[in-house]
């Protein structure tokens, strides 16, 4: 029992209980003193899940060092070397077990997302209600969303925090304590955004728009409140990476010699540290709507329903950027090591990670078209939206250029490079439609956005982050993952995910609205929902085998310690896997990144001991 | 990094709240005769100037030394200070999402409130403005009484404006949370300073308390500078939500 309650991970849940206990318990304490009817649900709930998340990183340990200092006490950071694999389940201070808990979570909430869109997915393949009721669809399909885009963010929190310190020869992140905290704020938000099934669901789509969230069951509460912890904990995670990438960096490693994977995640951090408040506020503001009465979206208070959008697409547009521009960065960092060539115009590719940031804070108002917005505030959106296109066609370009006339091998890694590429210039193609005021009054709210999201999600996202885990796998456990498997992995995934989406487009052309349970059969649209549904299941499939391979490879791979890839960058100069501060020796800048294939090009050089 | 005199930091220090001071007696007298919103719009911008360059040292940001040794206690000094700002900039979009939902909803009408009240809880936490300044630079001089005494009253004060504004203000205001937009509005607003005025006051509690222990010296005192220039961007934000509160526009209806 004792021994149980060691685990960190363990401790932090039963905390997370005891914590929404004593909040309902309170809540109710409250009321009875009041004399107001004893039990009122969602403020209990609310109360209860807010505590629930702090009593767990409290339970878990995430905040002991920093008790200790406002104590007085002096605090060290604790040896982990001989922790073995339990370091894992608790609270680290390695960057490199972060980032490790960081992916594992995020490969389970994208598992969890992936499941509920399986089921409605399953749904759809007939007209009519076959299995589910409207409120569970309304419920998978609400949180099928908002369960990947957590599941995403904590992912680009991932590969953020496992490369960047190592990238830049650091011996861990600028806040080694503050990037704990971050991941486990992580959990508890993960916990009560899926709790929301338990407490009636909700029927508002990932956006949450009221008066429809204003009305929705008490679900919607855990949803806003799920979203608000986990946005807390990207912030921090992103000032974090901030700090550590411009104060942490090797001896002469000048901004224009940086990997270009640091250059994405600065521009990434930069949209989550700012624009992340505002849809905590937008949500809060729904939450205290519901909550105290307060009549800020509800129009018959002279409230303002179109604000909420304002204030939610100021960070749900940019989010996407937070979402694709990690990964765009791997397709960058992997593509010179495959091709065996320089990366094609190196300060284009680093600037335009900026540009797509910077012009992502002034586009929002393209989700609104067809909002009640005012109307000549369409134009500027059309037309700052169309701008996009250019900073995403420097990457193109030269992606393009980095191939043209390389020596390309093909591992599995490469395989998910260049489907990462293709998908998601089928992703970019079908954007413009959709940002012309004229042609998107038309989609708005059809399958042929959802399919247009999908490929950017997967294109820009999906398909890195699985190059990502085959190509850095080595890196992490010493051992590589096994390539048949990886080529089965990607050979069930690629095309099959190419097929639905495209039919996603196909059927939101024939008229196929988006979020709903139910289609009418004389649209002629149910071959084509079953087709999206087999494909569909062959994507689950190739994921279920790349977790087959994973767990397989971690204990019975191939022993690849050394430079497997014969990657310049300086991770793979020394074995794997990495010891707790990284570097033994440290190492000094002395040339340009991705200069492969030009002979006598060195990029890290390591000091001798003096 | 040469040290100015002591004595000519005190008179720097009245000098800014002095002059904060008369730009929130002239916003105040403008709210009352003419209103015109664009000055009440400018007038906090200019007060928070003067507070991020000559409370909160903003300039320290850019004279970090990017040579000396990465363990050294200036090195970690000036990381803290990066990710402090960052924090801070963060910090601000929800404030200003704030800003941009009461512009949105009332417009140039504003709340019913108690004009001498907003007046006497602004001044209040001025003032505090002022011996948090007084606590930082009693500390790079190593004077602990004056920085306990700065310290004790920073948090008095703004535990007075906490009284004044949850305590009187959230009482005697003709409306609720549920009644209008303006008291919707008004109640988040506040609240959220409020929240983070209570978080500034239990970060002052702990340095004073680590401050009597004698844990800080006039070289290493990083959570006094945090403490303090946390506090400044509280009341920074205040200069901001006083006039979209009690002077900007028209009483809403």
């Amino acid at each position: 029992m004792r021994k149980l309650y060691s685990i960190g991970l363990i401790r932090g849940l039963l905390w997370q209980i005891l914590g929404t206990a004593i909040g309902i318990g309170i809540l109710t304490g409250i009321r009875i003193l009041l004399h107001l009817p004893a039990w009122k649900a969602e403020s209990a709930f609310v109360l209860g899940a807010l505590l629930g998340a702090l009593f767990f990183v409290y339970g878990i340990g995430a905040v002991d060092d920093w008790i200790k200092v406002a104590g007085g006490k002096e605090v060290h950071e604790p040896d982990e070397s001989s922790w073995g694999s339990m370091r894992y389940f608790g609270v680290s201070l390695d960057h490199k077990v972060v980032g490790i808990q960081y992916l594992v979570l995020s490969l389970v909430l994208m598992v969890v997302g992936g499941s509920f869109a399986m089921t409605f997915r399953t749904e759809l393949a007939n007209t009519g209600m076959q299995f589910l009721t409207l409120m569970e669809y309304n419920t998978l399909m609400s949180l099928h969303g908002m369960v990947m885009i957590i599941g995403i963010l904590v992912g680009v929190g991932a590969f953020m925090n496992y490369l960047i310190p190592m990238m830049i020869g650091a011996r861990d992140m600028a806040f080694p304590r503050l990037n704990a905290f971050s991941f486990w704020l992580a959990v508890p938000a993960s916990i009560i955004l899926l709790s929301s099934m338990a407490l009636g669901g909700f029927d508002t789509g990932w956006t949450g728009y009221p008066p429809l969230s204003a009305r929705a069951p008490i679900g919607i509460q855990m949803f806003f409140l799920g979203v608000s912890l986990a946005g807390m904990g990207t912030i921090l995670s992103s000032l974090n990476i901030i700090t550590t990438a411009l104060r942490m960096r090797a001896r002469g490693m000048t901004g224009f010699r940086l990997p270009i994977f640091v250059w994405g995640a600065l521009a990434t951090s930069l949209i989550s540290l700012t624009a992340t408040q505002l849809i905590g506020l937008s949500f809060q503001m729904v939450m205290f709507q519901r909550l105290f009465g307060m009549g800020f979206f509800d129009p018959a208070k002279g409230g303002n329903p179109i604000l909420f959008q304002h204030l939610f697409w100021f960070y749900s547009h940019p989010a996407v950027y937070v979402f694709v521009l990690p990964g765009l960065g791997i397709i960058s960092e992997l593509l010179p090591v495959f091709a065996r060539k320089p990366l094609y115009g190196y300060k284009w590719v680093a600037l335009s990670s900026f540009g797509i940031a910077l012009i992502g804070f002034l586009v929002w108002g393209h989700h609104m078209f067809a909002s009640g917005m005012a109307q000549y505030l369409r134009v500027p959106f059309m037309y700052s939206t169309l701008l996009v296109a250019v900073p995403t066609g420097v990457k193109f370009f030269s992606w393009l250029g980095t191939l043209w006339r390389g020596k390309i091998v093909f591992p599995v890694p490469m395989l998910f490079v260049l489907a990462g590429i293709i998908v998601f210039l089928l992703g970019g193609l079908t954007g413009p439609p959709n940002a012309t005021v004229a042609t998107d009054l038309h989609l708005t709210d059809t399958y042929f956005i959802v399919g247009h999201f999908h490929d950017t999600m997967f294109g820009g996202y999906v398909f890195p982050f699985f190059a990502a885990i085959y190509y850095w796998f080595p890196k992490m456990t010493g051992r590589r993952m096994n390539e048949t498997l990886g080529k089965i992995h990607f050979w069930l995934m690629a095309p099959a995910f190419i097929v639905l989406s495209s039919m996603m487009m196909r059927t939101g052309l024939l008229g196929m609205r988006r979020r709903i349970a139910d289609y009418d059969p004389t649209l002629n649209i149910t071959n084509d929902h079953r087709v999206m549904t087999v494909a569909g299941f062959l994507v689950a499939l190739g994921i279920l085998v790349f977790i087959i391979n994973a767990f397989w490879s971690r204990r019975n791979g191939e022993i690849a310690t050394g430079n497997i890839w014969n990657s310049r960058s300086p991770e793979w100069q020394v074995p794997s896997p990495m010891p707790v501060h990284n570097y033994d020796k440290p190492f000094e800048v002395v040339g340009e990144p991705y200069d492969y294939g030009l002979p006598g090009s060195v990029y890290v050089k390591f000091m001798e001991e003096e | 990094m040469e040290h100015p005199s002591k004595s000519s930091t005190l008179q720097l220090g009245i000098f800014v709240l002095g002059a904060l001071a008369v730009l929130t007696a002239v916003e105040f007298t403008i709210a009352l005769t003419v209103n015109i919103w664009q000055v009440l719009a400018v007038i906090p911008m200019i007060k928070a100037g003067l507070v991020f360059y000559y409370y909160m040292h903003i300039y320290r940001l850019f004279q970090a030394d990017t040579e000396v040794d990465r363990e050294s206690f200036a090195y970690k000094l000036a990381t803290n200070r990066m990710g402090l700002w960052l924090f801070l900039i963060s910090d601000s979009f929800i404030f200003g999402g704030l800003m941009i939902s009461r512009i949105n909803l009332l417009g140039l009408t504003r709340p019913d409130l108690i004009q001498v009240l907003g007046l006497v809880v602004t001044s209040v936490l001025l003032i505090s403005s002022f011996f948090a300044n007084r606590a930082e630079v009693s500390m790079e001089y190593g004077d602990h009484k004056q920085f306990i005494l700065s310290t004790t009253l920073t948090m008095s004060l703004g535990i007075l404006f906490l009284v004044g504004v949850l305590g009187v203000e959230w009482r005697l205001a003709p409306f609720g949370p549920e009644t209008n937009l303006a008291g919707a509005v008004f109640y988040v607003m506040t609240g959220f300073h409020a929240f983070h005025v209570l978080t500034g006051v239990i970060f002052l509690a702990i340095v004073l308390r680590n401050g009597l222990r004698g844990l800080y010296t006039a070289e290493k005192h990083w959570a006094v500078e945090a403490s303090v220039v946390y506090w400044h961007f509280v009341d920074v934000v205040w200069f901001f939500f006083y006039p979209a509160l009690y002077l900007i526009g028209t009483l809403a209806k």
